[in-house]
């Protein structure tokens, strides 16, 4: 289905949706920061800025709750937490690299264990993606086969057009379920051109010649030169939009506490602390190996496509200026 | 005779961390000399004053008080010789620290009491538990310790009975 | 009114480095260099180490040069090899955290050849590292910089820092701002900025201050602050994170630089700074102490504040 809905419809289409008792969640700004987040109404919402965490968090928050316990004299109450709980939800102007990288997160929460966390989140969430029409020198979707147009992970795709107000276009049920919701906002396409979209400088990669390297290359030197000036914090791993390790920690006190369930990064140096006190990944090379292998190689071995989807969150923030990018392209010349 | 106690709608709760040589054998003597103090405050016992890690003030605060306080061995009287003189600089460092990020000073209190200052102690849990009482419960933290802004709060009532509890 | 700042010695401050680091390398009176060298965006720039004499021409300095390097020597960092003397790349700022690492213990003046850059200021953040330095893109830091010259190096190119624009010192104004809120204002004002941290301990991870072998938050046994990235345990985090630098920050500010979630953390170092210097006359600087404000102590310490 293929409609036109004006700037001004978009923020009525949000304003309904929140009256309607959704969860609208959109880009915004937080304390000076551009973050995904839920919205009061449609007038917070910045949609020319890339927010520093990725969409994920809509479904694999930084910090969930799984369980609570409390104690009652000698009893001991359990409470699990129930996923129905969790509300409707519109997440509206992701971008398509976010987008893209939700399709690879449903690959593994609905693998071998079924995370209802996440596939509740994700089945009571509308996804409006929106093409991106700038990019900076960061930018890297072309080169692993995406695009600033591409609907992938999308339900309903909007594109800016010149004449202003986005093209939509549904992908899913879901999305025409929006449309159909709210028919008097959108109105039949006006012939408007859409607005060029964003041109990323990357050449694209040879992703299969990566693999192939990463194959055979997992104990090579040309490791240590990589990640030599790595410092070993979870940057990369917290804002990429398709990493999606975690931790279960118990916190609380002996009479009442929770069990939650937290972001962990592989570069940290207590991922692979062993109660023995041995690291199996005990330099900094080697847990920076494991982030290029898992998303070029371990994830491709199990799901046949890569873990990144080329938002370049990871290379505008790395404190010491690792380029995944760079990296990538250097390994695809090999 | 015990005077009459006075009721109050809000009892604070003051944890003391004190050093064992000084202050704490001074509230010994409040004890032993029968004088009376609020029941507000828990005191915990530390070789020195050196000893205390701002960090445990810190986490007194989170789990719960409403007021700290501080005490050893008055300067030069130190059993190590100097704990209670690196502590000193340590905590006129953190105090500042804790009033830039926006904790009211008037729930922290420093003192020096001596062994023979059972008098000293009494006045000074009084004095703190009687301004914290005034000042209201320190709801900062606890409202923090509850706070989930990432999925939706789950405070059930066991939970928030324990909270209370502590 | 944004001015733009006169970076022209870069170039020759990268061609004496790369002299200086050719000779030292090839002399073998260095088993290695840490220095920056560009990397694939432009303008960008990333830390480097060289062991090799022709690997020298990688060796760039620019306004993107940002990293304080000082952090490669601490033990906290395994995998640069520490055998012989190093040569490193330092900058006025970050000259100071090398001088508090060797007052510390960690390292030692002779098995250093530092290479001191004239410096003309860098950029606040490198996330479009192709940005001009002018009075708005420059680091805060640079802004309320006395020592453009670091002093006491092995080896300086002999260029003469630019006069710089006098600009506005923004960490004090903002230490001021917050000094005169409310204690609920300041409260509100931190918790606002706290509850974004994801606990990606990039602050920790870049501070050459944070060498613990096991850092106080990544313990569980006892558990003293919470691990979780939400308000109280982030809170709890950075409340220790300022502590433990009090009387030891150099002020390089890379904390700031790198937190991805903008939370102003110098602003916390730069006030402990403050109150060290009203307190104890301590500030941070070019001659080795053997002890920090706060592991010594005078008798006639202030003590106003204990009853």
């Amino acid at each position: 289905m293929q409609k036109y809905l004006s700037e001004n419809n978009l923020k009525a289409l949000l304003d309904r949706l929140i009256a309607d008792g959704k969860r609208v969640v959109a880009p915004r700004m937080d304390a000076g920061t551009p973050l995904y987040g839920p919205l009061a109404n449609s007038g917070g919402m910045v949609m020319d800025k890339l927010p520093r965490r990725s969409a994920k968090e809509t479904f694999f928050p930084v910090c969930e709750d799984i369980m609570t316990y409390g104690k009652e004299g000698q009893k001991v109450n359990l409470t699990d937490i129930d996923p129905s709980t969790f509300p409707e939800t519109v997440l509206v102007g992701v971008r398509p690299c976010d987008a893209a990288a939700i399709p690879v997160l449903d690959a593994v929460f609905s693998w071998d264990y079924k995370d209802e966390f996440f596939l509740e989140r994700r089945r009571k969430t509308t996804i409006v993606g929106l093409a991106c029409t700038k990019a900076d020198d960061a930018c890297f979707c072309t080169a692993v086969g995406l695009s600033p147009a591409d609907p992938k992970g999308s339900d309903l795709f909007l594109t800016p057009l010149e004449g202003g107000g986005y093209a939509c276009e549904t992908f899913t049920e879901k999305g025409e379920q929006l449309i159909n919701n709210h028919t008097v906002l959108f109105t039949e396409p006006n012939g408007s051109q859409p607005l060029p979209p964003a041109e990323p400088q990357t050449e694209k990669f040879d992703l299969k010649k990566v693999k192939k390297w990463l194959d055979e290359h997992f104990e090579d030197p040309a490791w240590d030169s990589i990640a030599v000036r790595c410092v070993g914090c979870g940057a990369c791993a917290f804002l990429c939009p398709a990493c999606h390790c975690f931790d279960i920690v118990d916190e609380g006190t002996e009479k009442a506490g929770k069990r939650r369930k937290n972001w962990d990064a592989c570069g940290f140096w207590k991922f692979t602390h062993h109660a023995s006190g041995h690291n199996p990944r005990d330099l900094q090379p080697k847990r920076y190996r494991n982030r290029i292998m898992h998303k070029f190689k371990y994830y491709d071995d199990k799901f046949g496509q890569s873990l990144c989807s080329g938002c370049g969150r990871c290379i505008r923030f790395c404190p010491v200026g690792i380029d995944i990018a760079a990296i990538v392209e250097e390994i695809s010349k090999k | 005779m015990h005077t009459e106690k006075e009721k109050h709608t809000f009892e604070p709760k003051i944890i003391a961390f004190v050093c064992t040589w000084c202050t704490y054998a001074g509230a010994d003597l409040a004890g032993t000399s029968r004088m009376q103090y609020p029941a507000n405050v828990r005191v915990l016992k530390f070789p020195c004053t050196g000893r205390i890690d701002p960090v445990f003030i810190l986490k007194a605060f989170q789990q719960g008080a409403d007021g700290v306080l501080v005490s050893g061995c008055h300067p030069g009287d130190c059993h190590y010789i100097a704990g209670n003189f690196h502590a000193r600089r340590r905590f006129a460092a953190f105090r500042k620290l804790l009033e830039f990020v926006g904790v009211d000073l008037g729930r922290l209190q420093f003192s020096w009491v001596s062994a023979a200052e059972g008098g000293k102690w009494v006045e000074m849990v009084t004095g703190l538990t009687e301004q914290v009482r005034g000042m209201g419960p320190m709801q900062e933290f606890k409202e923090l310790a509850l706070e989930e802004q990432w999925s939706g709060s789950i405070d059930t009532p066991e939970l928030q009975e324990a909270y209370d509890q502590i | 009114m944004t001015q733009l700042i006169d970076t022209s010695i870069y170039t020759a401050v990268t061609e004496a480095i790369q002299g200086e680091a050719r000779r030292i390398l090839s002399e073998g009176s260095v088993s290695a260099v840490v220095g920056y060298a560009a990397a694939r965006r432009k303008g960008s720039a990333q830390p480097v180490v060289i062991t090799q004499a022709d690997d020298s021409g990688k060796l760039i300095f620019s306004a993107a040069c940002v990293n304080n390097l000082a952090v490669y020597l601490t033990k906290a960092k395994k995998d640069i090899p520490k055998n012989g003397k190093i040569g490193i790349v330092v900058k006025g700022c970050d000259l100071k955290a090398l001088v508090g690492l060797m007052g510390e213990s960690q390292l030692k003046r002779e098995e250093l050849y530092l290479i001191g850059v004239p410096c003309a200021g860098v950029l606040a953040s490198t996330i479009l590292p192709d940005t001009a330095l002018t009075s708005g893109t420059i680091a805060s830091k640079c802004r309320e910089c006395g020592e453009r010259l670091p002093q006491g190096c092995d080896y300086t190119p002999t260029v003469t820092p630019p006069i710089t624009p006098v600009l506005e010192k923004k960490y004090a104004a903002e230490i001021a701002r917050l000094e005169a809120m409310t204690p609920a204002e300041r409260w509100a004002y931190w918790k606002e900025q706290f509850k974004k941290c994801i606990k990606c301990y990039a602050c920790r991870q870049v501070c050459p201050f944070c060498f613990c072998e096991q850092c106080l938050c990544d313990r569980n046994k006892p558990q003293m602050v919470e691990t979780t990235p939400r308000p109280a345990g982030n809170f709890a985090w950075h409340i220790v994170r300022a502590m433990h630098l009090a009387g030891r920050c150099a002020g390089c500010a890379e904390c700031e630089r790198v937190c991805p979630m903008d939370i102003p953390l110098n602003l916390l170092n730069r006030k402990m700074a403050k109150e060290l210097k009203e307190l104890y006359n301590h500030e941070a600087g070019f001659e080795v102490r053997e002890k920090g404000p706060l592991a010594m102590y005078d008798e006639k310490d202030d003590q106003s504040f204990i009853k």
